[in-house]
C-alpha cells in the first residue's frame, strides 16, 4: 500500500502563482501544506526569464525573473515551507486525493482538503498549427529556447526567423541578437503584435529587427537542419496572397505562436474549463467546479504580468483557506459573468457578490477611445485597448449589493466611444 | 548497436545474406534469417532501423478485405492479426487489439462491404460480420448518424511501428546478424560466381545472396543489380494525431470510403491519442514528406466526416508518409521475386499493407532464398528478446512502486506530457538510440502534446552524457541534423550548462 499522508493544502507548481499562494497561505496560519513542484529547483519559468521588467506593481522595482522569483523563494523559507521539488503530481482525483512520484521518495498519496493548481502554461507547439513543410532539426518554441540558452548555456541558432510576436518571442530576439546570432525577422500573422508594446520597442527596434505584421511561414525547407523558411504576407482571413512569398535562408525557425493554460491535471479531477481562456471557470475565490479546488496564474488564464499572477496565488490561497474553515464562499447567490460584445475572455466566471471582485479581461480586438460596461451601473473608460494587454478592473463590492436580488447575469462588454 | 561513424571504404565483413533496407520488412527479415545458422548483415541508410517510411506508418494491421482476391499482397495478409500477437509475446512488445469496422454512410456502399467481406475470406481472413447501425453506435457512440452499416471484424490492432522495427531488429542482432547504420548503398558488384561487394558509405561487405528491402529505393537497388526497369509510383499520404483528451471519440480503427486520393482512416494509436488518415498527393521527390495547409484540411474533413465532433485544435501535429507501388505487378500489387539478371537476388517490392503483410514477406523471402540455394538449418539455440523497455506511464501502480524500488529513476519524470522517466531515457540509449527522434519514437519524449519543448533539453542532456559526446554533437535524426549549434558566450562545457 502507497503511504498516505493528510495535507490542509496542496499547492501544485512553485512559479510565482504557487508561491504567492504558499506564502500567503502561511501567513494565515495554514501550516500543513506542501508545494509540488516537477523542476529541480523553485520558480518555474521566471527561472529562464532573466531580462528585467518584473515586479513593478508587486515591488514597486524593476527586477529579473530570478530574482522576482527569490523574493517569494526566501519568504517561503523563512516560513518554513515545504517545497517537494523533483516531484512531479501524477493525478488528481475528485475527492481531493492526489498521487505525486519523485526519485528521492517515490510514490506517494495525499488527501488534501484544498489543492490549488498553479501548473502554468505550455507552448502551442509546430505541430499543432500545421505549418506545412519538411521536419528537420532547429524547430523550437521560443520557451524551449530560452530555457536551453539561459538555463543549459546553449546556442540554438546562429540566423534565426521568430514566427509570432508574442512576449516570448519578441524578447528572445532580443536575447538571440545579444548571443551573436542574426534574426532575420519576426513574422506576426495579425495586423498588431501579439506582445506587450514595450517589448516591441525595446526587443525589436532597439536593435533593427524588422517585425513583418501580416505575415506568416508557408513553408519549412530544409532535410537535416533547416535551411530556410518561405514568408507570405496573408489578407485578413489570414489567407496566403499570391506572389508575395519571399524566401529567407535561415538555420533556426522560433515559435512564438501562443500559450495555452496546462490543464491536463484539472480535467482529470472534473474541472470544467472554459473554451475562451483555456482554464477552470472560476468564481471570486478562483475556486473551480471542483469544490476545494483552485486555480492561479498561468493554469487559469494566460497572463502578460508576472504581478498578477502573484495577486492570483494570493486570492486562490484566501479562497483554500476560507474553504479549510469551512466559510461559505458565496454559494448562495451565483451571478454568471458573460464575456459579451468585444470582450473575448474574463475571469472570474461566477461571483458572489459579497465582496471586492477583480475581473481580468482581454478585448477581442485592438480598440481606440472605448468604455468598459460591466452589467447596467458599472462603466469605466480606455483610451486605447489591445488584446495583447490584459485588463484588469476592480469592481467595489457596492456596485453589486445596488444590483436587485434578481440579477443573476453580469454580462462585461465595451463599445468604443 | 553498430554505431554509425566511420566513412573510409573499410572491409566490413562477408555474409551469406545481406538484407539491404531495415524498415519494418528488412527487419521482420532480418530476425526471421537469425534463427538460421549462417552469416547475415541488415544495412540501413538511415541513423536508425525505422527511419524511413516505417516510422510515418499509420501502424494498423488490417485484414484483406481491401487487396483483390487472389492477390500476393491478400495471400501474404490473411492471418496478419494473429500472427502480431504471437510476435508481440514473442517480442514483448504491444499490440493493441481495436477492432475495425468499415462503414458505409450511403445506401449504396453497403454493397461495398459485401464485397469487402468476400475479397477478405476469399484470401484466407475470417472473423467477419456485418453489422447495423444500433450496432455500430454502440460499439461507437460518436461516429456520424450517417453510419447505416459496418462490416466489423474484431481482430486487427494497432501497434507502433518504429517501435516494433527496433525490437525485430535489436531481436536479430542479439542473434549474430550484424547492423551497419548510416550506410547507403553506393555500388553493387558481382566479385565472382559467388558473391556479391556491395559498397555502402560507411565500407564494403560481401555477401552470397542480397535482398533488395529498400523501400522507396528498391528501384535503385534493383539498378544497381542490372534491373533497370524496376520503377515505382509514389503517393504522399498526409496523417494527423490528435490530442489523448479525445482519444474517447473513437474505439476501433473506422474506415470510410477508398479513392486514389484518400483512405479515410480514423483509429486509436497504440499509445491512446487518435490518428487520422489518408489524403493523397503526388509527391515532388522521395525525400518530399513536406505537409500543405491543404493536405492537413483536406485530411481534416476526412476524419469529421466520420466524427463530425471532431476539432482541428485538439490536433497536436501532422505528417506525411510515401507510399509506393511498383510497374512489375499490376493492381497495385506486391512484386517478390528473383530478380531477373542479377543471380541470388531477391526484390521486395512491398507497398500498403507493408507492415500488415510484413511477418508473411519474411516467410516468402525465406522460402526464395531456399529455392535459391541457401541452406536452412536452424540453430540450436535462437534468444528470445530480452524484456521490452518497461513503461512507467502505462503501468498499474503496484508495477510503479517496484519499478521506482528496482531503480529510483523511474521516479523522476522527464517528459510531463506523456509521463516518461528518466530510466526510461537512458535504457534506450544504453540500448542504441542515439538521437532526439530515436528516443522520441522508443520512449514517447517528446511525442505528446508539447512535442517537446519541455523536455527537449533534458534529452538533450540525457544523450551527449550517456553517449559521452558533447551536446552540440547530439542529433535529431543523424548526420547534419545537430539540435543545436554552439555554446552561449558564458556557456560552454563546464559553464552555463552545470547548473
Amino acid at each position: 500500500m502507497l503511504k498516505r499522508s493528510k495535507l490542509d493544502i496542496a499547492i501544485i507548481g512553485s512559479g510565482p502563482a504557487g508561491l504567492a499562494a504558499a506564502v500567503e497561505a502561511d501567513r494565515r496560519g495554514v501550516k500543513n501544506l506542501v508545494v509540488f513542484e516537477r523542476d529541480e529547483l523553485p520558480g518555474g519559468i521566471l527561472r529562464q526569464c532573466i531580462h528585467n521588467g518584473f515586479g513593478l506593481e508587486k515591488f514597486k522595482e524593476e527586477l529579473t525573473g530570478p530574482e522576482y522569483a527569490n523574493r517569494y523563494i526566501k519568504m517561503a523559507e523563512s516560513a518554513g515551507i515545504d517545497i517537494e521539488l523533483n516531484t512531479t503530481v501524477l493525478e488528481i482525483e475528485k475527492d481531493r486525493t492526489l498521487t505525486s512520484v519523485s526519485e528521492h521518495s517515490g510514490l506517494r498519496k495525499y488527501e488534501c482538503k484544498s489543492i490549488i493548481l498553479a501548473m502554468g502554461c505550455r507552448e502551442r507547439p509546430r505541430g499543432a498549427l500545421g505549418i506545412p513543410g519538411t521536419r528537420p532539426a532547429g524547430i523550437f518554441t521560443a520557451g524551449h529556447a530560452q530555457r536551453l540558452i539561459n538555463i543549459e548555456g546553449y546556442m540554438p541558432g546562429e540566423k534565426v526567423v521568430i514566427l509570432g510576436s508574442g512576449d516570448i518571442g519578441l524578447i528572445m530576439a532580443r536575447r538571440l541578437t545579444l548571443e551573436g546570432a542574426e534574426v532575420v525577422a519576426v513574422a506576426e500573422i495579425l495586423p498588431y503584435s501579439s506582445g506587450l508594446i514595450r517589448n516591441v520597442v525595446q526587443c525589436l527596434n532597439d536593435y533593427e529587427i524588422p517585425l513583418l505584421l501580416s505575415h506568416t511561414v508557408a513553408e519549412i525547407h530544409g532535410d537535416k537542419r533547416v535551411e530556410g523558411v518561405t514568408l507570405v504576407k496573408v489578407d485578413t482571413d489570414w489567407n496566403p496572397i499570391k506572389r508575395t512569398e519571399q524566401y529567407v535562408e535561415c538555420d533556426t525557425l522560433l515559435l512564438s505562436v501562443g500559450l495555452i493554460p496546462e490543464n491536463e491535471l484539472s480535467k482529470q479531477a472534473g474541472v470544467l474549463i472554459d473554451p475562451k481562456t483555456g482554464g477552470p471557470y472560476v468564481n471570486d475565490c478562483l475556486e473551480t467546479s471542483v469544490e476545494g479546488i483552485f486555480s492561479c496564474g498561468n493554469v487559469l488564464h494566460v497572463n502578460d504580468l508576472v504581478d498578477n499572477v502573484s495577486n492570483e496565488g494570493e486570492l486562490a490561497a484566501t479562497g483554500a483557506y476560507e474553504r479549510i474553515k469551512g466559510k461559505t464562499l458565496g454559494r448562495e447567490r451565483i451571478m454568471e459573468v458573460e464575456a459579451d460584445e468585444g470582450v473575448g475572455q474574463v475571469v472570474p466566471q461566477k461571483i458572489s457578490g459579497d465582496r471586492e471582485t477583480i475581473f481580468y479581461l482581454r478585448v477581442k480586438k485592438p480598440m481606440g477611445k472605448m468604455v468598459l460596461r460591466v452589467g447596467e451601473n458599472f462603466e469605466k473608460k480606455f483610451s486605447y485597448a489591445r488584446p495583447s494587454e490584459m485588463i484588469r478592473l476592480k469592481i467595489p463590492k457596492k456596485i453589486f449589493s445596488q444590483m436587485g436580488p434578481s440579477v443573476s447575469k453580469l454580462q462585461i462588454r465595451c463599445e468604443e466611444r | 548497436m553498430a554505431k554509425a561513424q566511420s566513412v573510409s571504404p573499410a572491409f566490413l565483413g562477408e555474409c551469406d545474406v545481406v538484407i539491404i533496407g531495415a524498415g519494418i520488412i528488412g527487419a521482420m527479415i532480418a530476425r526471421e534469417l537469425s534463427k538460421l545458422k549462417g552469416k547475415f548483415a541488415l544495412i540501413e541508410k538511415e541513423a536508425f532501423p525505422g527511419f524511413g517510411v516505417s516510422k510515418a506508418s499509420l501502424s494498423q494491421i488490417h485484414l484483406p478485405d481491401f487487396c483483390p482476391i487472389g492477390s500476393l499482397k491478400g495471400k501474404l495478409s490473411a492471418n496478419a492479426p494473429q500472427r502480431f500477437k504471437k510476435l508481440a509475446r514473442e517480442l514483448d512488445l504491444h499490440y493493441r487489439e481495436v477492432g475495425e469496422i468499415w462503414l458505409a454512410l450511403k445506401q449504396e456502399h453497403i454493397e461495398n462491404l459485401w464485397e469487402a467481406k468476400k475479397r477478405g475470406e476469399s484470401n484466407g481472413a475470417r472473423g467477419y460480420e456485418i453489422i447495423g447501425p444500433e450496432k455500430i453506435r454502440q460499439l461507437e457512440p460518436y461516429v456520424t448518424k450517417k453510419a447505416i452499416a459496418g462490416l466489423y471484424a474484431k481482430e486487427p490492432g494497432v501497434l507502433y511501428t518504429p517501435e516494433w522495427t527496433f525490437a525485430l531488429t535489436e531481436n536479430a542482432v542479439q542473434n549474430g546478424v550484424s547492423l551497419y547504420l548510416g550506410a547507403a548503398v553506393t555500388g553493387i558488384d558481382k566479385e565472382d560466381d559467388h558473391y556479391y561487394k556491395v559498397t555502402t558509405t560507411r565500407g564494403q561487405i560481401r555477401a552470397r545472396y542480397v535482398i533488395n528491402a529498400a523501400g522507396l529505393y528498391s528501384d535503385e537497388i534493383a539498378a544497381l543489380l542490372g534491373d533497370a526497369d524496376i520503377h515505382l509510383e509514389l503517393r504522399k499520404g498526409t496523417m494527423l494525431i490528435f490530442d489523448k483528451s479525445v482519444s474517447s471519440l473513437v474505439r476501433h480503427m473506422l474506415f470510410g470510403t477508398f479513392s486514389e486520393k484518400h483512405s479515410q482512416d480514423i483509429a486509436p494509436t497504440a499509445h491512446g491519442n487518435l490518428i487520422l488518415g489518408v489524403h493523397y498527393v503526388k509527391p515532388r521527390n522521395k525525400k518530399d514528406t513536406s505537409v500543405s495547409r491543404e493536405n492537413i484540411e483536406e485530411t481534416f474533413k476526412l476524419g469529421k466526416e466520420l466524427v463530425p465532433a471532431l476539432r482541428e485544435k485538439d490536433m497536436i501535429t501532422s505528417f506525411s508518409g510515401i507510399l509506393c507501388t511498383n510497374n512489375k505487378a499490376s493492381d497495385g500489387d506486391f512484386y517478390i521475386a528473383p530478380s531477373e539478371h542479377a543471380p541470388r537476388a531477391i526484390h521486395v517490392l512491398a507497398g500498403a499493407p507493408g507492415l500488415t503483410a510484413a511477418p508473411g514477406i519474411a516467410d516468402m523471402v525465406i522460402r526464395l532464398l531456399v529455392e535459391q540455394g541457401l541452406k536452412a538449418e536452424e540453430k540450436k539455440v535462437f534468444h528470445t528478446r530480452k524484456e521490452s523497455f518497461p513503461r512507467f506511464e502505462s503501468a498499474p501502480l503496484s508495477k510503479k512502486e517496484k519499478m521506482i524500488a528496482s531503480n529510483p529513476k523511474y521516479g523522476h519524470i522527464v517528459c510531463r506530457c506523456e509521463q516518461v522517466t528518466e530510466a526510461e531515457v537512458i535504457n534506450a540509449i544504453k540500448r542504441g538510440v542515439d538521437t532526439m527522434d530515436g528516443v522520441k519514437h522508443l520512449t514517447r519524449a517528446g511525442m505528446g502534446r508539447c512535442q517537446g519543448s519541455f523536455c527537449g533539453s533534458s534529452v538533450l542532456k540525457y544523450l551527449a552524457n550517456t553517449l559521452g559526446i558533447p551536446a552540440t554533437k547530439v542529433t535529431k535524426k543523424g548526420a547534419g541534423s545537430h539540435h543545436i549549434v554552439g555554446y552561449t558566450k558564458q556557456g560552454g562545457e563546464s559553464g552555463a550548462g552545470e547548473c
